[in-house]
């Protein structure tokens, strides 16, 4: 009995008297660089502890007998070690490998400007594409600022190094948009179709972009729609130029949107002289339906359908007959689409799409009827295979119906194509430093009778924290132009073929970014002696980008500047000279500040660009004529406020304040005896507007 | 003497389960209160992830409780307060979120616990506010909201929305005026707070109260 209670006794007292061990070390990254906090710590146990600032740590701990000592840091993963205590002191040399994570891995940048507020270490956000100033929320005016892309012309669209506006493709969830334009008006560019407003992320591609996307031999264009909103809200504009209703009603799981607007610009065009001869200034009307709904917890589906008509005639200069000619049109433009995405278990995802769209112009030019139709029908699908942390793989096939027709004073052709594309691509990342992007892409034209295979692969190395380079190669094919297409089968794709070299460096609100490129082409539409595909080209150039939120408290800017050389030989061109959109030398400069004292957003732009070729039929050579360069400086103010107690931003803007008299080209008459010049509408543009949101007091931009 | 054994074998079981159960407790309690000393004392960032290192250790140790992982995360979020590099900020809220998100699972209807997660997503907002604002806000405000449906008494959500509001630029609807009465309703919650366990959260009162003489 007595034994008992000994034996008791000392059972009661392990817990009390256990010999201690001390445990020191150090922690360190794979190159041997100290981890600071790190937690080191024995499984099953409260004891552990973290390193210093050198990587030491040292604890005492009560355990015995083989333990599991385990490490982890932020930014890194977690390991373990296995020893065995016996009281004496141990030393332990700990090494942490990095976490492979978004956060830190290396991210290919070749070619693409991304503005998005969820990703990190992107350039842009997407507040950044609708507030830049002289865009007027426009997605394409906006991008114009960035390198790579030619100032604002006579035409609508994006020209990005050295490329046509046609060559220029916009993805909206991931589907081709046929017409994102509003319609093209002799010499005058159009605005975009969507508002900047929509979209969370843009990713905006110079070249070497993904095998998802084909059909666009420069440039791609890719917007992603935002998710639910937050809010059940209604937001009323009231602009210099018209006005418009959107009511956004919040449920649950889902969101229903639906809108209108009306544009006329007479009141705005009486008030500044036009150089344009309106007879009928634009008008439009149009509405929009978005539907949106969460499906279990990670499934996102998405709709929008936006409707609107609108009209305008105008009077040109007939330089031959040295009198006015009349052009007028009018456009009704039907888009819808449909996306669906989703994640399968833990490493598949899955994102489908279907848009379909109708497009028709028609009006008058000169004396004579025109019409025009374009339907598209688009549906996508994409399977992505997550392995391991990074690595993807994904696989997909899309199939878009085309359709065009025009007609000429009752006469009429058309064409119809099927393009049949299948893609796979796989992002294949060798450490957080190093990643591979490896993307096929197999096309098919049932009208051309044509098939196409494009291989992509890009490269890129991270060289420091926060610096990085890229490389990458493609091969890209588009059809030929529709006007072309409906004049003839017997033609091929057109190729174009990228090689690009990138760096960047990012580092607390800096962003420095240089980009060398070399584009061939090959295979362009030539339009004389008969339409043939024996047009070529190239594009090379320096891209350089500078952006600075640090230096200047709350001033936010960039600098962008493009050297382009190009020469192609395509069209009607009899040889191979630099197109009207081939300026050599482009700069901008944007400018932003939030005044807190005044509430007030104040933004500017100025860009300049050295003179466009144009065709001077009394000249020796072909496009051998430049204009004078080209300069604009805009600004905007956004002050905010409330109206009635709702939440209200006033917006101005001002293109052109310094009045630039810029010149795009000249017209000729056909004997070369009159000119005109090619100019926009006025020169100055001021825009006055009032956004107010009604059942969203607090916190929108 | 059989009989006698049997019960005292019993004893000694019961005696033995007692104590481990209790030495388990002491255990808990010591290292928790090493915790908050560690919290207390520290004034580095590399002090705040010492501190916050240590609870993380005791949550995954104890596995039952959600104060470890409570204070992990709120001393992740202190530690990103002395951080500058806004990609090392982003590290430090997205590690806070993964603690407060452990603590959560272990207790799904705790006030505190959602007052944390609306704080950190306010906290995750700030780190860039111009792209992160209006999408974020809402998520956070919806957290604070819960927080103080399932304990009104708790004084930290209306601590934190008023603190929100402060930060806030007039201009989006924030601003001293708009921070005041808010100050003032969390100061009124702060003074008929009493925790039940003196590790229990009970911090903000002397924020509350000198935000608030700012906003005089």
């Amino acid at each position: 009995m007595k034994q008992f209670l000994i034996f008791l006794i000392f059972l009661l007292s392990i817990g009390e008297s256990q010999a201690q061990t001390l445990i020191m070390g150090t922690v360190k990254d794979a190159k041997a660089k100290p981890v600071i906090g790190a937690s080191i710590s024995i499984k099953d146990s409260y004891d552990g502890t973290s390193t210093d600032s050198l990587g030491n740590f040292s604890f005492k701990s009560s355990e015995s007998g083989e333990i599991l000592v385990l490490f982890s840091a932020i930014g890194f993963g977690i390991d373990s070690v296995k020893i065995v205590l016996t009281g004496a002191a141990l030393n332990l040399n700990l090494v942490l490998k990095e976490k492979l994570n978004a956060l830190n891995a290396v991210t290919i940048t070749a070619g693409s400007f991304e503005a998005s507020d969820s990703k990190k270490g992107v350039v842009l956000s997407s507040l950044d594409v609708a507030t830049t100033a002289g865009a007027v929320a426009d997605v394409y005016a906006a991008l114009q600022t960035l390198p790579g892309t030619q100032p604002a012309s006579g035409e609508s669209g994006l020209f990005v190094r050295g490329g046509a506006a046609t060559e220029t493709n916009t993805y909206f969830d991931g589907l081709l948009v046929k017409n994102p334009f509003n319609t093209q008006l002799p010499d005058i560019a159009s605005r975009g179709r969507f508002s900047p407003f929509m979209f969370k992320g843009t990713t905006f591609s110079a070249g070497g972009y993904s095998a998802v996307y084909g059909q666009a031999l420069s440039s791609a264009l890719i917007l992603e729609s935002k998710d639910l909103p937050e809010k059940t809200t209604t937001d009323i504009s009231l602009m210099t130029v018209g006005g418009g209703l959107d009511q956004t009603i919040r449920f649950k799981n889902s969101a229903l949107s639906f809108g209108g607007s009306y544009i006329n610009l007479k009141p705005a065009y009486s008030v500044f002289k036009q150089a344009t001869d309106w007879n009928h200034e634009p008008t439009s009307a149009g509405g929009t339906i978005t539907y949106k709904l969460k499906v279990a917890k990670t499934g996102m589906l998405k709709s929008y359908t936006e409707y609107s008509k609108s009209d305008v005639s105008l009077n040109t200069a007939d330089l031959n007959t040295q009198s006015k000619s009349f052009f007028s049109n009018g456009n009704k433009n039907l888009y819808t689409n449909l996306s669906y995405q989703d994640y399968i278990g833990n490493d598949w995802k899955i994102n489908t799409g279907f848009s379909a769209s109708n497009n028709s112009d028609n009006g008058e030019q000169a004396i004579n009827n025109y019409g025009r139709t374009d339907r598209l029908i688009q549906a996508k699908a994409t399977v992505t295979k997550y392995i391991g942390q990074l690595s993807t793989i994904k696989f997909g096939s899309d199939f878009l119906s085309s359709h065009r027709d025009e007609s000429w004073n009752g006469l009429s052709r058309a064409y119809n194509d099927r393009l049949t594309s299948a893609y796979v691509e796989s992002d294949i990342f060798l450490s957080n430093d190093l990643v591979a992007r490896v993307g096929l892409r197999a096309e098919h034209s049932s009208f051309l009778n044509q098939n196409n295979v494009a291989p992509r692969v890009s490269l890129a190395y991270k060289t420091g924290k926060g610096s990085q380079v890229s490389f990458a190669y493609g091969e890209f094919f588009q059809n030929p132009d529709d006007q072309y297409l409906v004049q003839t089968n017997q033609l091929d794709f057109q190729k174009a073929t990228h090689y690009m070299a990138n760096f960047q460096k990012m580092k607390d609100g800096q962003t420095f970014r240089i980009e060398a490129y070399y584009k061939k082409y090959n295979d362009l539409v030539k339009s004389a002696p008969n339409l043939n595909n024996k047009g070529y080209g190239y594009a090379k150039g320096i891209d350089l980008f500078w952006r600075d939120k640090k230096t200047f408290n709350g001033v936010d800017y960039w600098i962008s500047y493009s050297y382009l050389d190009t020469k192609r030989d395509f069209s009607n061109y009899p040889s191979a000279v630099t197109p009207e959109f081939g300026a050599k030398h482009s700069l901008n400069i944007v400018y932003k500040q939030f005044f807190s004292k005044l509430k007030s957003y104040v933004g500017a732009t100025y860009s300049i660009a050295s003179g466009r070729p144009f065709y001077n039929p009394n000249a020796t050579a072909f496009m051998s004529d430049k204009t004078k360069p080209y300069q604009n400086l805009s600004i905007n103010v956004s002050y905010l406020t409330s109206v009635f107690g709702k939440y209200t931003v006033i917006y101005a803007s001002v293109s052109n304040l310094p009045g630039f008299k810029n010149v795009y080209g000249y017209h000729y008459s056909n004997d070369g005896q009159f000119r005109e010049s090619v100019q926009p509408p006025a020169l100055r543009n001021i825009f006055l507007g009032m956004f107010i949101t009604i059942g969203d007091n607090t916190y929108k931009n | 003497m059989k009989k006698n054994i049997k019960n005292i074998i019993a004893i000694v079981f019961i005696l033995l389960t007692g104590t481990t159960l209790k030495a388990q407790d002491a255990k808990y309690i010591g290292a928790m209160q090493s915790g908050l000393k560690m919290f207390s004392e520290a004034k580095t960032g590399a002090d705040y992830v010492a501190a916050s290192n240590q609870f993380e250790r005791i949550g995954t140790q104890v596995k039952t409780e959600w104060l470890p992982f409570y204070y992990a995360a709120y001393t992740q979020l202190i530690n990103n307060t002395t951080l500058t590099n806004t990609d090392e900020k982003d590290a430090a809220m997205d590690k806070a979120q993964e603690l407060i998100d452990k603590a959560e699972a272990i207790n799904p209807k705790e006030s505190e616990i959602f007052s944390m997660k609306g704080y950190i997503k306010f906290m995750k907002i700030y780190v860039n506010p111009m792209a992160r604002m209006q999408s974020g806000m809402g998520a956070a405000i919806t957290d604070l909201e819960t927080a103080k449906a399932l304990n009104p008494a708790n004084p930290r959500p209306y601590f934190i929305l008023a603190q929100n509001a402060f930060y806030t630029p007039e201009a989006f609807g924030g601003g001293k005026n708009v921070a005041k009465p808010k100050f003032t309703e969390a100061a009124a919650k702060f003074d008929a707070f009493k925790t039940s366990n003196p590790m229990m959260p009970n911090w903000g009162v002397e924020r509350n109260a000198s935000l608030l003489v700012e906003c005089k």
